[in-house]
């Protein structure tokens, strides 16, 4: 059994030990750079169900509810222990937040918004190690130190080894029985642990694994982050294996290794190099390519569509995939869309529960 | 490019319909000299009918350029004075969709893409575009298929999402040009970075064009384009005399030669013309409203499918839009365009798009242009389907009302989808904000 401390705990530990925090925004950021400082990087995908009021008061209804509950927290002090708060540029949402927060609503602390290129050529490669330098230089500013290229290069390696462990962690599902309730707290664990630390929880994890495979319905879930977590109680009480994941939060952030020694470079190479992404621009046709060649290798049956309301890159897209994954293996699909400040709708509940009975 | 597709573009566009639009512009030029008088506006601007001429021709040529000419699919904040000096027929889906807005189909458009699974949460424009290239309504007659799409994000990140989509539908190259937010100023790596892209872009397009760009034709486009500009910011500008010789839903018309034909020279000679007429207006004391008592300010874009409705509205009350800040968007970069360097100039004024600055930046427009056109107070459009445009709103009203002490209303609807428009409580909310500064 894996201990899978909260976030709480770990940022306690953390600054017991005298290092800082940063609280990171989603989607894609450069972790190692943030430690290279001395910064453990706290991801801050919502929360969810909470208090948007505060929220509210800024943005309208229309905006998402990661950025409404994001901007609710922050103002209701719950970032009030971070020394750094980034916001990367994902979307016009969160690029809003990141604006609002610089001009109208700032907080105690600074607020980085490096900006991720979309696309993946040699010269977006180049823009992206230099706006990562450009965030070094400000990181210089706010925590006074300044790591050398070998430090920073550590960091990147060690980044690079809990990405191997969480693509490998994935690799090894069927043979981990575990709930997908809790093996997507260990997954998650990956927004907010160190990045030693989670590779040594995973190891513990993978030891557990028995040759023989979990039964039930392979599903993949696609969207942005599995909130509210009660839907993977429903499919775990359904019965069905979460096999593949094509979440924002954890199945589009397997990065590859760089190659570069150049520990800005190969920050920038492995960002670039994670799986298809519509925030990052890759087309629809590799999305699709990408989720079939998975759906394939992992036995999916079924796939949920799990979107935040008013989330654009995941709207737009929805159609095109949708569409490819039943055309080229007949899978069926169901579409859900959440609001993070509410709970998981029964209607939402009894389309899945119909989905995993149909595939029995 | 095709024999038989040149001569079926010259015989329908440049002998038809030359000649049928020229007598529609005629028969246009002869009702707006005898205008019907309007009980609180002044007269039509007598380039009307010029305009329409204009923006049909542009249409019409759409419909035969497909054999005739590379056809390229632009977001309208993209470069694009080196398509036009590669002799590309440009179309902006934006503008379409407005044309669509306008004409009242844009919500059922939106429909149709929303039977094919588009969530009604996003964009209307792009959900009219995906609408009509899916249905193959419009109209416009016909739209021609691109040979190339160039999708720049100095506008917005749904643009990208968007011809993602129209990329997978046509199977054509897709070039993205990605303009790194300015959050507080351009840095120097972003700036080279769009380089780079638009002379990567240049490349594709000449790839797909046949041929090479002509370095001596892109600064004389270029040039076209800052003398376009140059003039729209004057044509706005005349809109700071009190009274205004027109008002912002005249200059939301008048920017579509702007927005679709900058690099041409009959665009640089109807601007002219505009301001011209504008000039004689304020000479012969002939204005907008025949009774100008409040002048405001609108932010963001307008409300397509209710132009008239909500003209007429304001009209009745004395209310004038003189300014707003998206006519301003196409004027305010034009100190930054250099035909001599039309390349180097051109990465610094896309990345400096509005759309591609912060809220901060974007109130200081808005109090920029209220002093500047001597406004009484700010409509803030709350534009469900325009994100960019429309987060930071609530903390720039509250700017404007606090710390400036300048009325300002936030007014929630939709630039596209008339389902999403409330016209009782519109109607009920712009009441109480004219009686508010009536007092």
């Amino acid at each position: 059994m894996v201990e899978i401390p909260s976030r709480g705990a770990v940022i306690e530990r953390w600054r017991d030990s005298g290092g800082g925090v940063a609280a990171v925004y989603p989607i894609h950021h450069p972790r190692a750079l943030w430690r290279a400082y001395g910064l453990l990087p706290v991801e801050v995908w919502g929360p969810p169900v909470t208090d948007t009021s505060r929220g509210d008061a800024r943005l309208q209804a229309y905006t998402c509810s990661i950025v409404r509950c994001g901007l609710a927290f922050l103002e209701s002090g719950g970032l009030g222990e971070v020394q750094l708060i980034v916001v990367p540029h994902a979307c016009d949402s969160l690029q809003g937040l990141g604006s609002l927060l610089i001009d109208f609503a700032p907080p105690p602390q600074p607020v980085l918004t490096p900006y991720i290129p979309r696309a993946r050529d040699a010269s977006a490669r180049g823009f992206l190690a230099d706006e990562l330098r450009r965030m070094g230089a400000r990181l210089e500013e706010i925590t006074g130190t300044r790591p050398d290229d070998a430090a920073l290069l550590a960091c990147v390696r060690a980044e690079e080894a809990a990405d191997a462990a969480l693509i490998e962690l994935w690799g090894a599902r069927r043979h981990l029985h575990r709930s997908n309730h809790d093996f997507y707290r260990l997954v998650r664990a990956r927004e907010y642990l160190p990045a030693e630390e989670f590779v040594s929880s995973v190891r513990v994890a993978l030891d557990a694994r028995v040759d023989a495979a979990m039964p039930g319905p392979g599903v993949l879930l696609s969207g942005l982050l599995p909130e509210p977590m009660a839907l993977l109680e429903v499919l775990d009480r359904a019965g069905a294996v979460v096999v593949l994941d094509d979440y924002a939060c954890s199945g589009r952030r397997h990065y590859p290794a760089g190659a570069s020694e150049d520990p800005w470079e190969r920050m920038a190479e492995r960002l670039l190099g994670g799986p298809p992404d519509p925030t990052l621009g890759h087309p629809i046709g590799q999305r699709v390519d990408h989720l079939v060649a998975g759906c394939e290798r992992t036995g999916v049956e079924a796939v949920v569509f799990h979107g935040v309301k008013f989330c654009e890159p995941e709207r737009f897209d929805l159609p095109m995939v949708r569409a490819g994954l039943e055309e080229r293996l007949g899978l069926p699909c169901v579409d859900l869309e959440v609001d993070l400040a509410s709970p998981l709708a029964h209607q939402a509940i009894t389309r899945i529960e119909a989905l995993v009975e149909g595939l029995s | 490019m095709s024999l038989y597709g040149t001569a079926r573009y010259h015989l329908n566009v440049s002998l038809v319909g030359r000649g049928f639009l020229r007598w529609q512009r005629m028969q246009l030029e002869r009702k707006l000299a005898n205008p019907r008088p309007h009980e609180h506006m002044g007269p039509p601007i007598v380039t009307a009918a010029e305009l329409k001429e204009l923006i049909s021709r542009h249409y019409l040529q759409g419909q035969y350029a497909n054999g005739h000419m590379p056809v390229a699919w632009v977001t309208s904040g993209a470069p694009v004075e080196f398509l036009q000096a590669l002799g590309y027929f440009l179309l902006y889906p934006e503008n379409h969709g407005a044309v669509c807005g306008i004409r009242r189909k844009g919500g059922e458009y939106c429909g149709d893409a929303e039977d094919l699974g588009y969530s009604r949460d996003i964009c209307s424009y792009a959900r009219t575009d995906i609408g009509a290239v899916m249905t193959g309504k419009t109209p416009v007659g016909r739209l021609p298929r691109p040979d190339l799409l160039v999708c720049c994000t100095n506008i917005c990140q749904t643009v990208l999402y968007w011809y993602r989509v129209l990329a997978e539908h046509f199977g054509c190259p897709l070039v993205i040009i990605d303009t790194p937010f300015v959050y507080q100023q351009a840095e120097d790596h972003a700036v080279d970075w769009v380089k780079r892209q638009i002379e990567q872009a240049v490349e594709v397009a000449e790839r797909v064009a046949g041929r090479s760009l002509d370095p001596v034709k892109l600064r004389e486009v270029t040039q076209l384009s800052r003398d376009a500009v140059d003039l729209w910011m004057q044509v706005l500008d005349r809109c700071q005399h009190r009274p205004a010789p027109m008002t912002a839903f005249d200059a939301f018309i008048q920017l579509a030669p702007i927005v679709e034909m900058r690099g041409k020279a009959f665009t640089v000679a109807y601007y002219q013309r505009l301001l011209d007429a504008l000039d004689q207006r304020i000479e012969q004391g002939v204005w907008a409203l025949k009774d100008e008592r409040i002048r405001l300010v609108w932010d963001n874009l307008p409300i397509w499918h209710r132009m008239r409705w909500l003209g007429e509205r304001f009209a009745e009350r004395g209310v004038a839009l003189v300014a707003s800040t998206y006519t301003n968007a196409w004027g305010e970069l034009a100190p930054l365009i250099d035909p001599a360097k039309p390349i180097d100039s051109g990465a610094r004024t896309y990345l400096h798009a509005i759309l591609n600055r912060s809220t901060g930046y974007k109130l200081g427009v808005i109090t920029q242009l209220l002093s500047d056109y001597h406004a009484d107070g700010v409509v803030l459009h709350s534009d469900r389907s325009c994100k960019p445009y429309s987060v930071g709103q609530i903390d720039q009203r509250g700017r404007l009302v606090g710390a400036e002490g300048v009325p300002a209303l936030l007014l929630e609807a939709d630039h596209n989808d008339q389902r999403s428009f409330s016209e009782e409580q519109v109607a009920a909310r712009l009441d109480a904000f004219i009686e508010i500064l009536e007092d």
